[in-house]
């Protein structure tokens, strides 16, 4: 065999060839985070400087001194005050958590609950039982001035952050300018701190106000309940923010902390409960917050989550599917009638979520008015409430039911009538009924569209809507997407019709702006005399012929009628209750003669089942409550729990109960 | 040298390897009952359905189970849309006097409908009395129904399957173990990297984000699945491409002049073909695993489609309710079971050697 050995040069490239990929590795550019971070306290300053027609800085001489400062102490505390401090609680969520931050992109998921939106308190917060009382939180004191649209707020001195720190009103001005800026990525909130606040008034360490554009009858429960940020952990806060953040843990102002150690991924987080907690002890706190370990276990599919409930693996579960009620955990089941579970239906008041069948307008054939009422007489969401729901829940009057009083006096749904469908078909050109039973037009057009939802448990809901449509001669075809896939669809308006809804803050009086306006339905909705875009009717004329579809907002039927424009911006500019019951009614009116949500279904209570061993006050739970767990009013007894899981072995048993709280039903 | 089939004689090898299936008990059985199954269910219509099979109604005969929809107001009810026969069978034996008369389907429900309106949408138990012999599922759809239709669509995606994957891999495993050479190499590389695509996974992300103006249907779904599974046929094909491309006749028919194309299709594919068969029970049984696999996941086909995979998926939800998932499982089972013992006795039969020794 011929061997030749390689010359020096041939061995020479070979090495170089062999490093040159090296070469390209170190040549690429790296992050030195260190030395990279952006400075807040920097940009901070700058800001405030910049805007300081915004953040307002004045000395505690000038609060004025004939306000009258409120601290919640008429109101009833509605904890039960003999609640048992301890044990663990198991709960689950259904997906493990994308982040930990709880603003910004992947925020919103089920982990957000237990990070801000259940435990931490705001500076004033919504009495659950009260509709327009406010109870004190980080603040201990307030005082509203209705005349100069302002809201003073004194600082609770005993309010610290869980690593000690005392929260300041420099985290107050730090929390507006984190809102507002652009690094945030989250448009809402630099819309929601910006178009809600006219100043931000700092006075001292505690003291500070905040001046509003606009009066509004709630103006300190609707704005006084954010949550602030601490300065002191986000000095790197800036662009790239959200990387940074993705996995710290930062410090809180509730009751419950985070540790690194409780964080097995892709499985579980646990929170503990800080026992030194400021507020513990003080009024509306107590009795809160019971339990010591707060487990969260990470079960993503609904039937298992069932199965878990009834072995003791989790101590609560929501009930609100007909099926789980009735057929899985129903009152034959071994534990509910041995009576170491407990069943409840809880009435409450709340807005409820707007379920309803959303017709993108924008979309040929369906801008046309006769269709759409054909479209809601042929859609039988009676039968869905009757027989999916079990009676359980009741077709929704107007989109807005729930806030107490009834928005409209006499506006109700459009009963299912296949007869009179039939009629609005024909007078929209859908006179001939084809070989298969679904209605033509002259065109050969067959009178057929897409429903499309996010919810996969929705499929059932549809099928059965589409064979109720065919009565009608209108066929329903059916789209369930996953959820994310499904809610882009919707936003970027691409469908026909969504079954979807939206899930409403409690508060006193509905929103209309998100969903009709029809600057969120088209870009180019309002021109000014020279041809340019404006955002309101007051502003421009509307334009006959919008060509530009925008995208990503929640008017997600297209709507653009310019009088309920003209209604929606008077509305948003009223500053007395009467004032805005009335244009509300007009705006329903409005939105009734459109047509272009078809009206969906609403349970007037929540249900659920609990093990033995969770105690909850005697009057169980408030009226705006959404969750059993959202107030935190519940508790464990740690010996009653050794007992039940005796008792499981030993086959003994409880009376069994099922309790109905109905001490908030309106009719 | 055998030649293409001829039409009205088979070749006495072929002949053979038939009578040697016949002979294979367990196959030949197996093989009955799916053929007969299989034509069953393209007349399912007649056998599982809502709609009668002969009306006589005042004198006239319908045949309402083809074509269009008859209306209610056509055979004396009040509204228009599709009547209702199982009630208009009702009637008329209320009518002991009348001439009218009508004969049903042995099961009288379809797969869409709602048998129980008026009541909550559970599953309900199999009861002999109202001819739902197994039972209905959470929107109280009958589950034999179900499972009959379900059956027909899958055979329909099986066997849209692979003839398209067969005829891809076919020509391309074919093309590339006839060239060789840069060609060959080339498309190898192709075929690894992209057969290394896990299947389930791709068409589950692609199926979740096709664009929504084109939707979900069969016709996608098959073009999804066929898109990342051509490439199994492509490595038999080709090296039994290349065994036959050494023998002498396709050199003979080379330098007769023969074009590619005519020496692939119709020298060297006959004497492939014959094994070939053997793959096709073991496709139609991975084509229907995939497609109940993707519908019990909720990426395959759309609702109120009737599936198996969507009948799975009811029963794992609803196991108060045994009745669904024991249906579904035991279709699939019986199915899976059936097809594999025919493809165990088609490759048996079609062995080259009677007797396989391993020494």
């Amino acid at each position: 065999m011929n061997h030749v050995r390689p010359s020096s040069f041939q061995l020479r490239r070979a090495l170089l060839t062999l490093l040159v990929p090296f070469v390209f590795t170190a040549c690429g550019k790296k992050e030195d985070t260190a030395t990279n971070a952006p400075n807040m306290e920097a940009d901070l300053a700058a800001t405030v400087a910049a805007q300081s027609d915004f953040y307002l800085r004045k000395d505690i001489a000038e609060l004025p001194s004939d306000l009258t400062w409120e601290d919640g102490s008429e109101l009833p505390e509605f904890a039960d005050l003999n609640a048992k401090k301890g044990g663990t609680f198991n709960y689950y969520i259904t997906d493990f958590p994308r982040t930990l931050r709880t603003i910004g992109p992947d925020a919103t998921g089920s982990i957000r609950a237990y990070l801000l939106d259940y435990v931490e308190p705001g500076f004033l917060n919504p009495h659950p039982n009260i509709p327009d009382g406010v109870f004190p939180g980080l603040a201990d004191r307030w005082a509203v001035d209705h005349t100069n649209r302002t809201v003073y707020y004194h600082i609770d001195p005993a309010a610290r952050w869980s690593d000690g720190k005392p929260l300041t009103t420099a985290d107050v001005e730090f929390t507006f300018y984190f809102m507002r800026s652009t690094h945030l990525r989250a448009p809402w909130y630099n819309d929601f701190y910006t178009k809600s606040f006219t100043n931000l008034v700092i006075y001292d360490d505690l003291t500070f106000a905040l001046v509003h554009p606009e009066d509004k009858p709630d103006l300190a429960a609707r704005f006084g309940n954010f949550v602030p940020y601490p300065r002191h952990a986000y000095q790197d806060f800036g662009a790239g923010w959200i990387e940074r953040f993705q996995w710290r843990i930062t410090p809180k102002l509730g009751p419950y902390q985070l540790f690194e150690k409780d964080i097995d991924k892709g499985r579980s987080v646990t929170l503990t409960r800080d026992k030194n907690w400021w507020a513990k002890d003080k009024r509306f706190f107590r009795g809160r917050f019971n339990p010591d370990r707060y487990r969260l276990d990470v079960i993503r599919d609904p039937d298992k989550t069932a199965e878990s409930f009834a072995r003791g693996d989790i101590d609560m579960f929501s009930l609100n599917t007909p099926k789980f009620w009735y057929e899985n955990i129903n009152d034959q089941h071994p534990e509910v009638a041995a009576g170491r579970i407990l069943r409840y239906k809880f009435y409450n008041q709340i807005p409820r979520p707007d379920w309803g069948l959303w017709i993108n307008t924008a979309k040929p054939r369906l801008n046309e008015r006769e269709l759409r009422i054909g479209l809601h007489h042929a859609t039988n969401i009676e039968l869905v409430c009757a027989q999916y729901f079990r009676g359980d829940a009741q077709v929704m009057n107007t989109r807005s039911d729930g806030y107490g009083w009834r928005t409209h006096p006499t506006i109700t749904h459009r009963k299912f009538d296949p007869e009179l469908a039939r009629q609005y078909f024909a007078k929209a050109g859908y006179t001939q009924q084809g070989p298969d039973g679904v209605l033509m037009n002259a065109k050969g057009e067959r009178l057929s569209f897409t429903i499309t939802t996010p919810s996969q448990t929705l499929r059932d809901v549809m099928s059965i809507l589409k064979q109720e449509a065919l009565k009608a001669g209108l066929e329903y075809n059916l789209e369930a997407l996953d959820s994310t896939t499904g809610f882009k669809k919707i936003q970027e308006k691409n469908h026909e019709l969504g079954l979807v809804a939206l899930s409403r803050s409690v508060e006193l009086y509905p929103r209309y702006w998100e969903m009709f306006h029809g600057s969120n339905a088209y870009e180019d909705a309002y021109l000014n005399e020279a041809g340019q875009v404006v955002q309101t009717y007051a502003e421009g004329k509307p334009n006959p012929n919008p060509q530009k579809l925008k995208v990503q907002t929640n008017n997600m039927t297209s709507t653009f009628v310019p009088e309920l424009d003209r209604l929606t911006e008077a509305y948003g500019k009223a500053e007395t209750l009467p004032e805005i019951k009335t244009l509300a009614a007009q705006i329903e009116q409005q939105i009734y003669d459109s047509a272009p949500w078809i009206n969906g279904w609403a349970t007037p209570f929540y249900r659920g089942g609990y093990w033995r061993y969770v105690h909850f006050p005697q009057n169980f739970n408030v009226a705006s409550s959404r969750t059993q767990e959202e107030f935190f009013l519940h508790w464990i007894d740690t010996d009653e729990r050794d007992e039940v899981e005796r008792a499981r072995r030993t086959g003994e048993t409880y009376p069994a109960d099922l309790q109905v709280f109905d001490q908030f039903k309106r009719e | 040298m055998p030649r293409l089939l001829p039409r009205f004689s088979l070749d006495p090898l072929t002949q053979k390897k038939l009578r040697r299936f016949r002979s294979i008990h367990r196959g030949y059985v197996s093989f009955l009952i799916l053929t007969a199954a299989i034509l069953l269910s393209i007349i399912a219509e007649l056998l599982v359905n809502s709609r009668a099979l002969v009306v006589s109604y005042e004198g006239e005969i319908y045949f309402p189970t083809y074509g269009a929809i008859h209306t209610g107001k056509e055979f004396g009810f009040d509204y228009d849309y599709e009547v209702n026969y199982r009630a208009l069978a009702e009637r008329i034996a209320a009518e002991p006097d009348s001439d009218n008369w009508m004969i049903m389907p042995i099961v009288p429900y379809d797969p869409l409908e709602n048998c129980y309106p008026g009541e909550p949408f559970k599953p309900r138990a199999p009861t002999t009395t109202e001819g739902h012999y197994l039972g209905t599922d959470q929107i109280n759809r009958d589950i034999l129904a179900r499972l009959v239709y379900g059956f027909r669509n899958a055979l329909i995606f099986s066997s849209a399957f692979l003839v398209f994957t067969y005829v891809i891999g076919i020509t391309i495993g074919c093309l590339m173990g006839y060239f060789g050479g840069w060609f060959d190499l080339g498309v190898q590389r192709l075929i690894e990297i992209w057969s290394n695509i896990p299947f389930l996974f791709v068409v589950i992300i692609v199926a979740s984000v096709i664009p929504a103006s084109i939707g979900m249907n069969l016709g996608v779904l098959l073009f999804i699945v066929v898109l990342f599974s051509w490439t199994s046929m492509t490595y038999y094909m080709r090296s039994a491409t290349y065994k036959e491309k050494a023998r002498d006749y396709v050199h003979a028919a080379e330098v007769l002049g023969a074009s590619t194309a005519r020496i692939v299709f119709r020298h060297i594919l006959p004497n492939v073909l014959s094994t070939l068969v053997t793959f096709i029970p073991f496709t139609i049984a991975s084509s229907i695993s995939a497609l109940t696999a993707l519908d019990f996941l909720g990426f395959g086909l759309p609702p109120p489609t009737p599936s198996w995979g969507e009948l799975l998926r009811q029963g794992t939800s609803n196991l108060q309710a045994p009745w669904i998932v024991a249906s579904a499982f035991s279709a699939l089972v019986i199915v899976l079971v059936l097809v594999t013992f025919i493809g165990e006795a088609i490759r048996e039969a079609f062995d080259p050697k009677k007797f396989t020794i391993y020494r």
